[in-house]
C-alpha cells in the first residue's frame, strides 16, 4: 500500500509522458498540426527548467528569481553551435555589422558538437558554482538571495545587450535550425518526431534523477535545510555545500532546458534572460505545486498550454488578470498548488463532508 | 489509498485538460484561408508588455483597413476575418504565436511585428512555412526575406535623406544617440559612413539601455562633445526621459537641434509639444500630409478610435500593408501565398496611400515611398519642411550609394 | 568604421577610458580649463545627487515595508506608476475645470492626491492580501508579483496602452545656470522633497507616538499586543505609508520620464538593491545605499556605455554584499534567523 502511495507522483508523470508521446502519432495521423508539436517541445523544455527550479525552491527553500540566466546561457551555447553550423564556421552577419573580421575566440569551441554539449553544461554550472559558493558561504538566504539573483540576471542581461558584436544584442541568435535539421512544415515531420522524442527522453531522465535524488538521504537533507537551516548546521552538516551543489545541479538542468528550447524555437534572445521570464518559471512551479517534482511538470505544461490557447483574440487583455489572479490566490490559499489541492485540500474537504454526513446519520 | 487515488486523479485530470486544450487549439480555424465566404488573416502585435505603447496603434490601423475593405465588399468577394495574437513584447512568444497562426490556423497572411528582434525571430518561421508577413515599421535595412513585405521605410528612405538634409543645412558636428539595440547600432554605422564621406564629423556616439530613466550622464557627454546636431535613434520610453531632461537644462531646438527617427505624432503627445517644438524628425508620412486619401484616413481613424488619437507613420504603413495585400491578392486572383508572391514579384502592386502612391518593388519587396522631413509644431503635429520631389526607390543594402559601398556597408556574401 | 579586434574584450577598458568625453577645447588657457573642469565636476556631483535622490525616493517606501514589516512588495514599482498616473489625472482635471492661469497649481494638488490614492490602495492591499502573508517573506514577494501583473494590465485598460504626458508646472520647468552649470528646478525640487520626506519619516518613526507603536510591533509583536497596541491597525497604516511614499515618488518621476503601464519596472531593481545594500530596517542605510548606487552609476556612465555601467554597479554591490551580507548598517540582534 505505502509502496503504491509513494509511486503516485511517478504514475502521474508516466501518464503525462504517455500523453505527450501520443502527440507525434496524432500528427502522423493528420489530427494534430506540426506547430503544436513544436510548441509542446518548448513546453517540455519549460518542464525541465521547472524541475530544476523546484529542486532548489520547493525542496531546499532557495527562491531564485534569475533562473532565466542559466536557461539562456544553455540556449546561447546551443544556438552558437547551430548558427556556426549554418554558416559553416564562418563569421556571422551581426559580427560583420559589429565590425569583427574573424570569429571571436569565445565562439570557437562551438564549432564542434561535443565541445558545445560540454560547454552547455559546464559554463552555466561553473557560473552557478561561483555565485552559489560565495552567496551560500556568506549565508545570504531567503529574500536576500532572491533579490540578488534578480539583480545578477539584470546585470547579465545588460552585458549581453552591450556586447552586441558578440551576442547580437537584443535580437539574439536567430535563423538557426535544430540539431535534427529543419523541423518545420509537413515534409520534415520525421525529424520533428525524432527531436521531440529525444527531448521527451531527456525530460524523463531528468525527472527520474530528480525523483530519485529527493528520496535519498540527500533529499531529506535538502528538506531539512528548507525547514530549519540553522538546526541542520547544528547537526553537523555543511549546509552551504549542499546548497551550492543543488544550486549548480539546478542551473545545469536549466541549461539543458535552454538548449532543448532553442532547438524548437529556432532562435534565442536575451529576453529569455529577463526577470519577467524568470518570474514566469516560478509561477509555473507555484501553480503546479512546489515540493513535488511532478507538480513542477504539471504547472509548466498547464500554464503554457493555457497561455497558448487563451492569450489570443479577445482574451489577450484578460489573460494577464487571470494569470496574475491565479498566481496570487495560489500563493495565498493553496500553498501546494494543483498537487497540493489534490493531495491535501480535496481529501480534507471530502473528509469534512463525510464527518458531517456521519453526524447527520447519528442524529 | 485515497491519497494515491487523488494524486493519480490529479494527473489524469491535468492530462485531460492538456489534451482538451491541444485538441481545441488544433481544430481552431483550420483551413479557413481560402474556403467559405471569408478569408482569415492574422494580426501579431504586442498588446501587453512594454512594447504595447507603440504597437497598439499599428494594430488599430490594420483593423481599420480590414473593416474598410470589408465594408467595400471584401477581397475577391470574400470578407476578411482576423485572428489576433499577442506577442507580449517577447521575441520567443512572437515565434510561437507566428507558428500558431501560419501552421495551425492556416491564415492567408500575417500583419505584424514592430521591433527588429521580433521580426528576426519570426523570419525563419515564415520562410520555412512559405507564408507571408507584412512588416509595417521603418527599420535598419540589410535584410530581404522573400516571405516578408516591408511597408515601412528602408534606411535610404528615412535615415540617408535626413542626414543629407542636415548636411545641406550646414550642420557639421553630429552626435549619435540611440537605444542599445540593432536599429540604432546599424543606423549609426550608416550615418557615420555618410557623415565622414560628406567631410563632416561625428563627435560622439552613445547608447542608452532600453529601460534607461536617467539621462543626466548622457546629456553631460553631449555637452562635452559640443555637437551642432543630435541624431536621435532612441526608441520608446527613452525618448520621453531624454527630451524631458534636456528641457530641464533649458536646452531647446535652438541650442541642440535633434533629428529623430523614432518620434512620430504619438511620441510627441507623450513627450509634450512644448518640449519638442521645432525639433526635426524624418518619416514618410505625417498626420498633416496633404492628400485627399489622408484626410479620409485621419477622419476614419479618429472616428473609430477617438478624437484624441493621432495617426503616425507606422500606423499608416500598417494601413497600407492591408490594402497592398488586397491589391496583390486581386492581381494574383487567389489567396495562395505562392501566387500572391509571384504577383508581387512581377511588380506594379500599388496603392494610393495617405502618404501618396506607394509601389511594391518586386525585387526587394520594399515600397518606393516619398521621404518627408518634418518639424514639430506647438500643436503637437508635425509639419513638413522638406519632401523629396518623387518617391524614393527602396535600397535596403544601400548598394546605389558610393560612400556606403566604399565603407563596406553590405552583408556578407 | 570601427573594427573590433579579436582581443577587444581585454582592450575594451583601455579603449573606453581613452574615449571618455573629457575632451577639452584645444588651446584654451589653463585657467579656463580649470574652470571648465570645475563646472564639469559640479555637474557630475549634482547629477549623482539627483539620481541618488530619485532612487532614494523610490526605495524609501520599500525600506518601510521591507524593513519594518518584512514584506517584500514587488508591486512597489506599480505604486510608483499609479502615483504618476494620479499626477496625470490631476493635470487633466485642472485643464478641464480651472482657468489656464491656475494650471501650475495642479502639481501642488497632485502631490497630496498621489499620496492619498496610493495610501488608500496600499491599505486596501494590506487588508486583502498582505495581512495573510506576515511571516512568509518569500510568499509575500510572490503574491505581490501577481498583483503587479494585475496592476499593469489594469493601467493599460484604464489609460490605454500609449504613454501619457505630464507637463512640468511653470515653477519647475527649466533650470538655473550658475557658472556654466545648469541646475534644473525639478531636480533641485526632488532633492529638497526627499530631504523633507526623510525628515518627516524620521519624525514619524522616532519621535511620534505612532512610530513608537510601529517599532514596538516590529520588534516584538506579542509583547506589543500585550501592552495594548492594535497591531493590525499599525500594520495597515505602515503599509499604507510605504505605498504612499511610492506614490510621491511617482509624482516626481512623472516630470522626468515616461508615464506608461510598465514604468514601475524600471525602478524596482535599483530600489531593492538600495534597501538591501543599506541594510534592512535602517533609514540611514537606505539613504547611503541609494547614494552609492546613484553616484557610482553616474560615475561609471561617464566612462562606459549605460548598459555596462548598470551591470558594473550591480556587480560591485553584489560583491560588496558578499563581504557584508547584512548591508552597510546592521541592526544588532541576537536572533539566529535575522
Amino acid at each position: 500500500m505505502t509502496k503504491l502511495k509513494n509511486q503516485a507522483g511517478n504514475l502521474c508523470f508516466s501518464l503525462i509522458i504517455i500523453g505527450l508521446a501520443v502527440m507525434p502519432l496524432l500528427m502522423a495521423a493528420g489530427v494534430a498540426e506540426s506547430p503544436l508539436i513544436i510548441f509542446l517541445g518548448k513546453c517540455v523544455a519549460f518542464s525541465i527548467v521547472a524541475i530544476g527550479l523546484d529542486l532548489i525552491w520547493g525542496y531546499t527553500g532557495i527562491l531564485s528569481l534569475g533562473h532565466g540566466l542559466y536557461f539562456a546561457l544553455g540556449g546561447y551555447g546551443m544556438a552558437m553551435y547551430l548558427k556556426l553550423r549554418a554558416t559553416h564556421g564562418a563569421i556571422t552577419e551581426f559580427m560583420h555589422t559589429g565590425g569583427l573580421t574573424a570569429l571571436p575566440a569565445v565562439w570557437k569551441p562551438f564549432q564542434s558538437l561535443p565541445l558545445t554539449v560540454l560547454s552547455v553544461l559546464i559554463v552555466p554550472a561553473g557560473l552557478a558554482y561561483i555565485i552559489g559558493y560565495f552567496i551560500f558561504k556568506n549565508r545570504i538566504k531567503g529574500v536576500y538571495f532572491s533579490i540578488i539573483s534578480q539583480a545578477l540576471t539584470w546585470a547579465a542581461y545588460s552585458v549581453f545587450i552591450a556586447l552586441s558584436p558578440y551576442t547580437n544584442g537584443n535580437v539574439g541568435i536567430t535563423e538557426i535550425g535544430s540539431l535534427a535539421g529543419k523541423i518545420r512544415g509537413s515534409a520534415n515531420q520525421g525529424r520533428l518526431t525524432l527531436l521531440f522524442y529525444v527531448s521527451l527522453a531527456i525530460l524523463a531522465l531528468i525527472y527520474a534523477t530528480a525523483a530519485f535524488l529527493v528520496r535519498t538521504k540527500f533529499g531529506k537533507l535538502l528538506i531539512a535545510i528548507r525547514d530549519g537551516e540553522n538546526r541542520t548546521y547544528f547537526s553537523g552538516y555543511r549546509v552551504s555545500r549542499y546548497k551550492t551543489f543543488i544550486y549548480v545541479l539546478s542551473a545545469a538542468i536549466a541549461a539543458v532546458a535552454g538548449a532543448i528550447f532553442v532547438n524548437f524555437n529556432g532562435s534565442i534572445t536575451p529576453s529569455q534572460m529577463t526577470i519577467a521570464f524568470s518570474v514566469n518559471m516560478v509561477i509555473w512551479v507555484a501553480i503546479g505545486g512546489r515540493g513535488t517534482i511532478v507538480g513542477a511538470v504539471i504547472g509548466a505544461l498547464l500554464v503554457n498550454l493555457c497561455e497558448y490557447n487563451l492569450s489570443s483574440g479577445g482574451m489577450i487583455e484578460v489573460w494577464q488578470y487571470i494569470v496574475g489572479g491565479i498566481f496570487c490566490v495560489t500563493i495565498l490559499f493553496f500553498k501546494g498548488g494543483i498537487m497540493g489541492l489534490f493531495r491535501e485540500q480535496i481529501p480534507a474537504f471530502l473528509r469534512k463532508l463525510k464527518v458531517r454526513g456521519g453526524q447527520k446519520v447519528e442524529s | 489509498m485515497k491519497k494515491v487515488f487523488a494524486v493519480v486523479l490529479a494527473g489524469g485530470l491535468s492530462l485531460a485538460i492538456l489534451l482538451g486544450l491541444t485538441g481545441c487549439g488544433g481544430s481552431g480555424d483550420g483551413g479557413s484561408a481560402g474556403g467559405g465566404d471569408s478569408v482569415t488573416v492574422g494580426l501579431l502585435h504586442s498588446l501587453t508588455g512594454p512594447m504595447a505603447i507603440s504597437e497598439k496603434s499599428v494594430r488599430d490601423a490594420e483593423v481599420l483597413a480590414i473593416e474598410e475593405i470589408n465594408a467595400a465588399g471584401g477581397v475577391l468577394g470574400k470578407q476578411i476575418k482576423y485572428i489576433e495574437e499577442d506577442g507580449a513584447s517577447e521575441p520567443a512568444t512572437f515565434a510561437t504565436k507566428a507558428e500558431k497562426l501560419v501552421g495551425q490556423n492556416k491564415v492567408a497572411t500575417v500583419f505584424g511585428c514592430w521591433t527588429s528582434s521580433s521580426r528576426k525571430a519570426v523570419k525563419s518561421i515564415f520562410e520555412e512555412y512559405g507564408s507571408l508577413l507584412w512588416y509595417p515599421v521603418q527599420y535598419e535595412g540589410m535584410e530581404q526575406s522573400p516571405n516578408i513585405i516591408y511597408t515601412g521605410a528602408a534606411p535610404n528612405q528615412q535615415i540617408v535623406p535626413a542626414i543629407e538634409y542636415l548636411i545641406e543645412q550646414g550642420y557639421k558636428k553630429f552626435f549619435l544617440l540611440g537605444s542599445d539595440y540593432v536599429f540604432p547600432r546599424t543606423a549609426n554605422m550608416i550615418i557615420k559612413a555618410q557623415v565622414a564621406a560628406a567631410g563632416s564629423e561625428t563627435v560622439g556616439e552613445e547608447y542608452a539601455a532600453m529601460d534607461q530613466t536617467d539621462f543626466a550622464a548622457i546629456i553631460a557627454k553631449i555637452e562635452a562633445a559640443k555637437p551642432d546636431v543630435i541624431v536621435n535613434t532612441l526608441n520608446g520610453t527613452g525618448n520621453v526621459s531624454f527630451f524631458k531632461q534636456m528641457s530641464e537644462k533649458n536646452y531647446d531646438a535652438s541650442k541642440y537641434m535633434t533629428m529623430s527617427f523614432s518620434i512620430a505624432e504619438e511620441e510627441v503627445a507623450a513627450i509634450g509639444a512644448n518640449i519638442l517644438k521645432d525639433h526635426l524628425v524624418s518619416w514618410n508620412y505625417y498626420q498633416t500630409t496633404d492628400t485627399a486619401e489622408n484626410t479620409k484616413f485621419v477622419a476614419a481613424y479618429k472616428a473609430k478610435f477617438g478624437a484624441g488619437r493621432v495617426t503616425s507613420d507606422p500606423a499608416e504603413a500598417a494601413y497600407d500593408g492591408v490594402y497592398l495585400w488586397k491589391a496583390a491578392v486581386e492581381k494574383a486572383g487567389s489567396f495562395d501565398v505562392d501566387k500572391v508572391l509571384t504577383a508581387i514579384k512581377s511588380g506594379g502592386i500599388s496603392f494610393q496611400a495617405p502618404e501618396g502612391k506607394v509601389v511594391i518593388n518586386g525585387e526587394n519587396q520594399h515600397l518606393s515611398k516619398p521621404v518627408r522631413i518634418g518639424k514639430v509644431g506647438s500643436d503637437g503635429l508635425i509639419n513638413e519642411v522638406f519632401a523629396t520631389p518623387s518617391p524614393v526607390a527602396p535600397d535596403p543594402y544601400l548598394t546605389t550609394y558610393d560612400w556606403a559601398v566604399a565603407a563596406n556597408i553590405k552583408p556578407l556574401e | 568604421m570601427r573594427r573590433f579586434r579579436e582581443d577587444t574584450p581585454l582592450l575594451l577598458a583601455v579603449y573606453l577610458v581613452k574615449n571618455t568625453p573629457a575632451r577639452r577645447p584645444n588651446g584654451a588657457p589653463a585657467w579656463s580649463r580649470v574652470l571648465i573642469d570645475l563646472a564639469q565636476f559640479f555637474n557630475t556631483v549634482f547629477n549623482g545627487l539627483s539620481l541618488s535622490s530619485i532612487i532614494l525616493l523610490t526605495s524609501l517606501g520599500l525600506a518601510i515595508t521591507f524593513g519594518q514589516m518584512r514584506v517584500i512588495n514587488m508591486a512597489h514599482g506599480e505604486f510608483v506608476m499609479i502615483g504618476a498616473y494620479v499626477t496625470y489625472l490631476t493635470q487633466k482635471l485642472f485643464l478641464a475645470v480651472f482657468p489656464e492661469s491656475l494650471f501650475s497649481v495642479y502639481y501642488i494638488v497632485a502631490v497630496p492626491a498621489a499620496f492619498a490614492a496610493t495610501f488608500l490602495l496600499g491599505s486596501l492591499l494590506e487588508l486583502t492580501v498582505i495581512s495573510r502573508l506576515y511571516g512568509r517573506e518569500i510568499d509575500s514577494l510572490l503574491a505581490t508579483c501577481g498583483i503587479s501583473l494585475i496592476f499593469q494590465q489594469a493601467a493599460r485598460h484604464i489609460f490605454g496602452a500609449q504613454g501619457v504626458n505630464v507637463t512640468s508646472p511653470k515653477f519647475l520647468s527649466g533650470g538655473i545656470t550658475v557658472g556654466g552649470c545648469t541646475f534644473s528646478y525639478n531636480r533641485l525640487f526632488i532633492i529638497l522633497f526627499v530631504a523633507l520626506i526623510l525628515f518627516a519619516m524620521w519624525f514619524l518613526l522616532y519621535r511620534s507616538n505612532f512610530g513608537r507603536q510601529m517599532r514596538a510591533v516590529t520588534q516584538n509583536r506579542p509583547m506589543a499586543k500585550c501592552v495594548g497596541i492594535n497591531s493590525r491597525k499599525v500594520d495597515n497604516f505602515t503599509f499604507g505609508i510605504g505605498s504612499g511614499l511610492a506614490g510621491l515618488a511617482g509624482c516626481s518621476v512623472a516630470l522626468l520620464g515616461s508615464i506608461d503601464a510598465s514604468v514601475g519596472q524600471s525602478y524596482i531593481v535599483n530600489s531593492f538593491m538600495a534597501v538591501v545594500l543599506g541594510g534592512v530596517g535602517k533609514l540611514l542605510g537606505t539613504v547611503l545605499g541609494s547614494s552609492v548606487i546613484g553616484f557610482s552609476g553616474i560615475a561609471a556612465e561617464t566612462f562606459v556605455s549605460s548598459s555596462i555601467a548598470k551591470a558594473i554597479v550591480l556587480l560591485i554591490i553584489i560583491l560588496f554584499l558578499q563581504k557584508k551580507p547584512q548591508g552597510l548598517f546592521t541592526i544588532r540582534s541576537r536572533a539566529l534567523d535575522e
